[in-house]
């Protein structure tokens, strides 16, 4: 599924089908200021499990640094757009 | 009891759990430097000596659980024992006290542990406890590996998902470490519920402070369940983790429920219905 230009609410909202279903969580708890880890109860290794659906959403192949400073859903959303507006896969 | 041979009691138990505490540091020590190392040295294959070695461990555990009871610090039980014999399995215990550990090891004659890494930088205790074939903590996805892989040999694996001690009253707060090992290694979990009565050795409870009476012990080892049980249809294992979890809290908070005086110790209001069978499907 290509995320080319699309909006944050546009991301949120697929964010918000993909981590709760992945990981269990109500649509209503993945709200932007969410941090990942101590309101959505992610842990070490959820973090590697999303940085990987996170490539597959993207259809891109991401660096690792790019995501080591994310910690909330708005962090996430930053990332994908940064990646996604980037025309070099 | 009267009330001075109350008084008393509880004074000599305050000297013998300084006492064992002592023993249990030089013991560890004297051991460490003499009978581990001609256990190591005894053959040349590594996993016969880890074998003779956890084996040595189970005695000298089990030697030091029974001085404790013998002096009148304690009394325990241990019921489905022949359950933690099984090669082979995850062991996921519930962790109330600062002695589960010797108390569980003391009824299995193998077992691997994973060891904190302030053991692991103790001069005297770093070479047994790798001699033991034991797991230093590490972090995520290598620690579930290394795990998994003893678990794919046959061998089991003791580990308490809390990763650290329980706080008395609180809700049990558990990691999805143990159920990613199990995943991984495609095993049986076995869940092994532990309570104290009164409750002691517990997190931030220095040594001397002792109860009023002497405390007693349970270990009450559940029915084991395949990893592979736990997942639906495609799931991504992050999920069955979760799901995996929250099964091993079940069975800890029911097995605790039916202890008396413990019904709220977990602070869960559903803890007031009589314990359930939990079903999986």
């Amino acid at each position: 599924m290509s995320v080319q230009a699309k909006s944050r609410e546009e991301i949120l909202e697929h964010l918000r089908v993909v981590l709760s279903d992945q990981f269990e969580l109500k649509a209503g708890q993945i709200v932007p200021e969410a941090n990942l880890y101590t309101d959505l109860d992610l842990d070490s290794i959820d973090a590697v499990d999303l940085f990987l659906t996170l490539k597959e959403i993207t259809g891109r192949k991401i660096q690792p640094q790019a995501f080591k400073d994310v910690r909330t859903v708005n962090d996430v959303i930053d990332a994908i757009q940064t990646l996604t507006s980037n025309p070099a896969g | 009891m009267s009330g001075a041979d109350r008084k008393l009691n509880h004074v000599w138990r305050i000297f013998a759990t300084g006492f064992v505490f002592m023993l249990f540091g030089i013991g560890a020590l004297v051991i460490s430097v003499t009978i581990f190392p001609v256990l190591r040295l005894s053959t040349w294959k590594a996993d016969t000596s880890r074998r003779r070695i956890q084996h040595a461990m189970q005695l000298t555990f089990r030697a030091f659980v029974e001085t404790m009871r013998v002096l009148g610090i304690f009394t325990y039980r241990v019921e489905g024992a022949e359950r933690l014999r099984e090669p082979g399995r995850l062991i996921v215990a519930n962790h109330p006290t600062l002695i589960d550990v010797v108390l569980l090891v003391s009824q299995m004659p193998e077992v691997d542990c994973i060891v904190k890494r302030s053991l692991w930088r103790n001069p005297f205790l770093r070479w047994p406890v790798s001699w033991a074939g034991y797991l230093p903590a590490a972090s995520g996805e290598e620690l579930i590996e290394e795990c998994a892989a003893t678990l794919r040999h046959g061998r089991s694996l003791l580990v308490f998902p809390e990763g650290t001690r329980s706080v008395t009253g609180r809700p049990l707060h558990m990691q999805r470490g143990a159920a990613h090992i199990a995943l991984a290694a495609d095993s049986d979990i076995l869940p092994v519920t532990i309570s104290c009565d009164p409750p002691t050795l517990s997190k931030g409870n220095p040594w001397y402070r002792v109860p009023a009476q002497r405390f007693h012990m349970q270990v009450v080892v559940g029915e084991p369940m395949a990893a592979r049980d736990f997942i639906r249809d495609d799931e991504a294992p992050v999920r069955t983790a979760r799901r995996i979890t929250q099964w091993m809290l079940t069975q800890f908070d029911a097995a605790r429920a039916t202890q008396p005086g413990h019904v709220g110790a977990t602070g869960l209001p559903w803890l007031a219905e009589p314990a359930q069978q939990h079903q999986v499907r």
